[in-house]
C-alpha cells in the first residue's frame, strides 16, 4: 500500500527555531489521520509542509509519491484547510465555488451545490458575513469538491461551538465513507479525534513522540497499578510511558508487545485520551525499548 | 484564471472604468471649445516665422478663460499621478492581501501553481494599468492639441505652453506613461510580496516610486546622450537674474529657448566670459544700468563686457530617441521585478 | 433498518460496540436474515465515527458468519447468531413481559425486580451449562 505522506528526516527551521524537527513517519493512504499535540509544537508546520506551503530545512517528504504541490495534477490530488479556514470575505459562496470550478479540472459542482444546500449556506451571502462554523463548513466544501485523494485540515474545529464542530465532523466523516479519502486532521482536541481517528500521531515540541493505529496504539499499552516498584525492575520489553508514584503505590503507563504476566500489577486497558495525555506530558521521555531508571516522586 | 483575475480585480477595473469615463466626459465636453478658441485665433491658417503673435494671444486668451488652464494642469497631474496610483491600489496589495488575510493557503492550493496564478494576474492587470495610464494621456494630449500646436507656431513659453521635451510633457505623453505604468505596478507587487503587508506596502513604494521619477529627469535622463553645448549671445528673452550681495551682483542667466533649436530641451544655461569661463556677478561696468530699469541697454553691456551664454541641450531631434529609451529602461525595471517576485513566491520560506 | 448507538463512556470499542448491537437485534428479532445493514454512509452520518470502523465491525459480523457483503448492493445478514429461532425468541419475550405487569401490580418497584432478575441470572448461569 502507498503511503499518503512519506517524510525521512523532515525539519523546517524558523531563523532560530524549529519548528519541526527528525520527523520521520509512513502514513498510510485510507486513514482518517489525528495529529495531536500542545500549540506551537509543529502540526501546522508539517501540514504546511505537506500542502507545499512551505518548503522543508532538511530531510524529505512525499505526498502522495510526489513533492509536495509538484505541478497542477499534485495540487488536484491534495485538499488543504488552513487554520482560521480562510476565505475571501468580500467574495460571495457562489464566487468561491466559481473559483474552485475555474482552477480545479477535478471540480465537482454537483457535489459542491449538494454540499452547500446541505449546510445551509445562502450562495449569496458574502463570506465575510458568515459564521465561524458555516465558514469552515464552506472551506471543506471547497477542498471536498475538487475530489481529493488526501485532505489536510489545520484546526478546522478549533474556534467552533461543540455543534458546529460535529457538524463539520459529519460532513467530513460522510466524505471519507463516499470517496475513501485520506484525512490528515490537526486538534489539540482528544474527544473528537477518538470517535473518527483510526491513526494517530503525537507532536510536542517539535518532534513526533508516537505514531501508529490508533488499534495497535490502545492494545501494546497498559495502566498497571501495584505495590511501589522501581521501574527498572521491568523486563525488557516493557517500556515506560508514564510513571507516578506514592510511598506505597505505583502506577505506571507501559508499551508492552506481550502481555503482563506479573501478577503483582493490576492491568487496566488505556484510552486514548490518556495515551495522548501521556504522550503529551513534556515531562515524559520518549521510551526506548529499556524502562527508564529513577524515580520521580 | 483569468475570470478569477477578473472576479477579483472587478472593484478596481469599475473604478478606473468610472474614472476613465469622467476624464473622457469632461475632456470631451471642453475640448470643442478650445478648439474654437484655436480656429478664432486665426493660427490655422498661420505658416512660418510670423505667427508668434497670434500664437502669443492665443495662449494669453486660454490662460484667462480660467477653466481651460486648470484643466490642463489637472489634466497633466492625473497623467503624472495615475501610475503612482496603480502602483499603489492595484499592485501593492496583489500578493500582500493575499498574504494577509490568509487567502493565499486558498488561492496557492486550488490546481493551479504559483507561477501560473502570478503570470495571469500581473498580465492582465499589468496591460490594463498601461492601457489605462496611456489612454489617459492620448486623451489629455487630443484636448491639449490646439496648445501644442501653437507652441510649434513659436508662441512664447508659458505655463501651458511647454515643450514636449520638457520634464512635465515629456513624461506625460508620448509612450513614457507606458513604462511607468508597468514599473509602478511591479514595484507595488514586489512591495507588497516583500513586506507582506498591504499599507507598509503601499507606502513603500510610493516612496520608491516618487524619489525615481524625481531622480529620472533631473539626474538620469540628461544622460542619455552627451549633452550638445553653445555659446550664444545674450538676449533680452533669456532672463538676467540679480541678487544684491556681497562683492557685487550675483549673474544668472536663464535660457527658456535656443534661437536655431526649437523644441530643444535645455539642460543648463549660465553665463561665460569672453574666454569661456563660468561668470557669477554682474561685470563692474554694468551694474548702473539693472534689470529692472532697463533691459536691452543691460543686454548691451554684457555684451560689450565680453559676457555670453553657455547652454547645455538636448536637440530636439533626439525626443523620440530618448522617449524609447526611457520607456525601455522603465520596462526592464518592471521585468526585473517581476521576475524577482516568481522567484520569492516559489521560495516557499513561510 | 437497525439504528446503531453508540455509548462513548462504555470503554468498549465503537466496532465492537456495533457487532454486539447486532447480535442484540438478532436475537430480539428486530433484525432478520436477507435485511440489509445500514450502509457506511448511513451509520457515519449518523454517529459521526469512523467508516473503517463500520468496516471492521461488518468484517468482523463477515467472519462470524452472520453477514455477508454484496459489492454495489451492501451488507445483509446471512442468518442468526444462536440456534433459537425468532419465534422462540418471541415466545419468551411474551412470557418476560407478562411476568414482569403482574410483578409490577403485585407492588414490586423496578429495583426490587431487577435484584429478583439478577439473583435468579446468578444462580441459573453459575450452574454450569449455559
Amino acid at each position: 500500500m502507498t503511503a499518503a505522506i512519506e517524510t525521512i528526516g523532515l525539519g523546517k527551521q524558523y531563523r532560530r527555531t524549529w519548528a519541526l524537527r527528525g520527523c520521520t513517519l509512513a502514513i498510510p493512504e485510507g486513514r482518517v489521520v489525528g495529529l495531536v499535540g500542545p500549540n506551537g509544537a509543529g502540526k501546522t508546520t508539517l501540514l504546511g509542509l505537506a500542502a507545499g506551503m512551505l518548503a522543508p530545512t532538511c530531510g524529505t517528504i512525499s505526498v502522495l509519491g510526489e513533492p509536495p504541490a509538484a505541478g497542477p495534477a499534485q495540487l488536484g490530488r491534495v485538499g488543504y484547510v488552513a487554520q482560521d479556514t480562510p476565505a475571501y470575505a468580500r467574495m460571495r459562496v457562489a464566487d468561491h465555488l466559481r473559483l474552485g470550478a475555474w482552477l480545479n479540472p477535478g471540480w465537482d459542482g454537483e457535489l459542491a451545490g449538494r454540499r452547500v444546500a446541505q449546510i445551509g449556506l445562502d450562495p449569496k451571502q458574502r463570506a465575510g458575513s458568515l459564521s465561524g462554523g458555516q465558514r469552515a463548513q464552506l472551506a471543506l466544501t471547497l477542498a471536498l469538491a475538487k475530489r481529493p485523494e488526501l485532505l489536510l485540515l489545520d484546526e478546522p474545529v478549533a474556534s467552533l461551538d461543540p455543534l458546529a464542530r460535529r457538524e463539520f465532523l459529519r460532513g467530513l466523516m460522510e466524505a471519507v465513507a463516499e470517496h475513501n479519502t485520506s484525512v490528515v486532521l490537526s486538534s489539540h482536541l482528544v474527544t473528537d479525534l477518538e470517535r473518527v481517528c483510526d491513526y494517530l500521531i503525537v507532536l510536542v515540541a517539535s518532534q513526533v513522540r508516537i505514531a501508529g493505529e490508533v488499534g495497535e496504539l490502545l492494545a501494546s499499552h497498559r495502566r498497571l497499578s501495584g505495590p511501589r516498584r522501581d521501574p527498572g525492575t521491568l523486563p525488557a520489553g516493557q517500556a515506560v510511558v508514564e510513571e507516578s508514584h506514592t510511598d506505597k503505590q505505583s502506577t505506571l503507563l507501559v508499551r508492552t508487545d506481550e502481555p503482563v504476566l506479573d501478577p503483582a500489577w493490576t492491568v487496566t486497558p488505556v484510552g486514548m485520551e490518556e495515551l495522548v495525555l501521556a504522550y503529551m506530558n513534556p515531562a515524559n521521555d520518549i521510551p526506548a525499548r529499556r524502562p527508564r531508571l529513577g524515580v520521580a516522586s | 484564471m483569468i475570470r478569477l483575475t477578473w472576479l477579483q480585480f472587478r472593484t478596481q477595473a469599475v473604478t478606473a472604468a468610472a474614472a476613465l469615463a469622467a476624464f473622457a466626459a469632461l475632456l470631451a465636453a471642453t475640448g470643442p471649445h478650445l478648439a474654437s478658441l484655436y480656429a478664432a485665433s486665426g493660427l490655422s491658417g498661420c505658416h512660418g516665422g510670423g505667427c508668434q503673435n497670434l500664437a502669443g494671444s492665443f495662449e494669453a486668451q486660454v490662460q484667462s478663460t480660467g477653466i481651460d488652464a486648470a484643466l490642463y494642469v489637472i489634466g497633466l497631474g492625473i497623467i503624472l499621478l495615475a501610475p503612482a496610483v496603480i502602483g499603489l491600489f492595484w499592485g501593492a496589495p496583489l500578493i500582500a492581501r493575499e498574504l494577509e488575510t490568509g487567502t493565499s493557503a486558498l488561492a496557492w492550493n486550488q490546481s493551479v501553481t504559483r507561477t501560473r496564478w502570478l503570470a495571469v494576474k500581473l498580465t492582465v492587470i499589468g496591460l490594463t494599468a498601461m492601457a489605462v495610464t496611456e489612454g489617459l494621456s492620448l486623451m489629455q494630449a487630443w484636448w491639449a492639441a490646439p496648445l501644442g500646436r501653437a507652441a510649434g507656431l513659436g508662441a512664447p513659453a508659458g505655463a501651458l505652453i511647454q515643450g514636449r521635451f520638457t520634464q512635465l510633457i515629456f513624461a506625460s505623453h508620448g509612450i513614457t506613461p507606458l513604462g511607468y505604468a508597468a514599473f509602478a505596478f511591479a514595484l507595488g507587487v514586489t512591495a507588497g510580496a516583500l513586506i507582506r503587508r498591504t499599507i507598509p506596502a503601499m507606502a513603500v513604494t510610493l516612496a520608491v516610486f516618487a524619489a525615481l521619477q524625481i531622480a529620472m529627469p533631473l539626474w538620469i535622463r540628461p544622460h542619455f546622450a552627451p549633452a550638445d553645448r553653445t555659446v550664444i549671445a545674450t538676449s533680452p528673452g533669456n532672463e538676467a537674474g540679480g541678487a544684491t550681495g556681497p562683492g557685487g551682483d550675483t549673474l544668472t542667466l536663464v535660457a527658456t529657448s535656443l534661437p536655431g533649436q526649437p523644441g530643444a530641451w535645455i539642460l543648463s544655461s549660465g553665463p561665460v566670459n569672453a574666454a569661456g569661463q563660468p561668470v557669477s556677478t554682474v561685470p563692474a561696468a554694468c551694474t548702473a544700468s539693472s534689470i529692472e530699469n532697463n533691459l536691452p541697454d543691460f543686454d548691451g553691456c554684457l555684451t560689450s563686457q565680453g559676457v555670453r551664454e553657455a547652454i547645455s541641450y538636448q536637440p530636439a531631434s533626439r525626443y523620440w530617441p530618448f522617449q524609447w529609451a526611457e520607456t525601455a529602461l522603465y520596462l526592464a525595471l518592471a521585468l526585473a521585478l517581476v521576475g524577482y517576485c516568481f522567484r520569492r513566491l516559489n521560495r516557499r520560506r513561510s | 433498518m437497525i439504528e446503531f448507538q453508540l455509548d462513548e463512556t462504555s470503554g468498549v470499542a465503537t466496532y465492537l460496540q456495533l457487532v454486539q448491537q447486532v447480535h442484540q437485534a438478532l436475537r430480539m428479532g428486530m433484525l432478520e436474515p436477507g435485511d440489509q445493514l445500514p450502509t457506511a454512509q448511513q451509520v457515519v452520518a449518523k454517529l459521526v465515527i469512523n467508516p473503517n470502523t463500520v468496516h471492521k465491525a461488518y468484517r468482523e459480523l463477515e467472519r462470524e458468519g452472520l453477514a455477508r457483503a454484496r459489492p454495489g448492493l451492501g451488507t445483509f445478514i446471512t442468518r442468526s447468531p444462536s440456534g433459537t429461532d425468532p419465534a422462540t425468541q418471541a415466545r419468551f419475550l411474551a412470557a418476560m413481559t407478562e411476568w414482569l405487569r403482574s410483578a409490577r401490580s403485585a407492588g414490586l418497584g423496578p429495583d426490587d425486580i431487577e435484584a429478583i432478575y439478577r439473583t435468579a441470572f446468578r444462580t441459573c448461569f453459575s450452574e454450569g451449562a449455559a
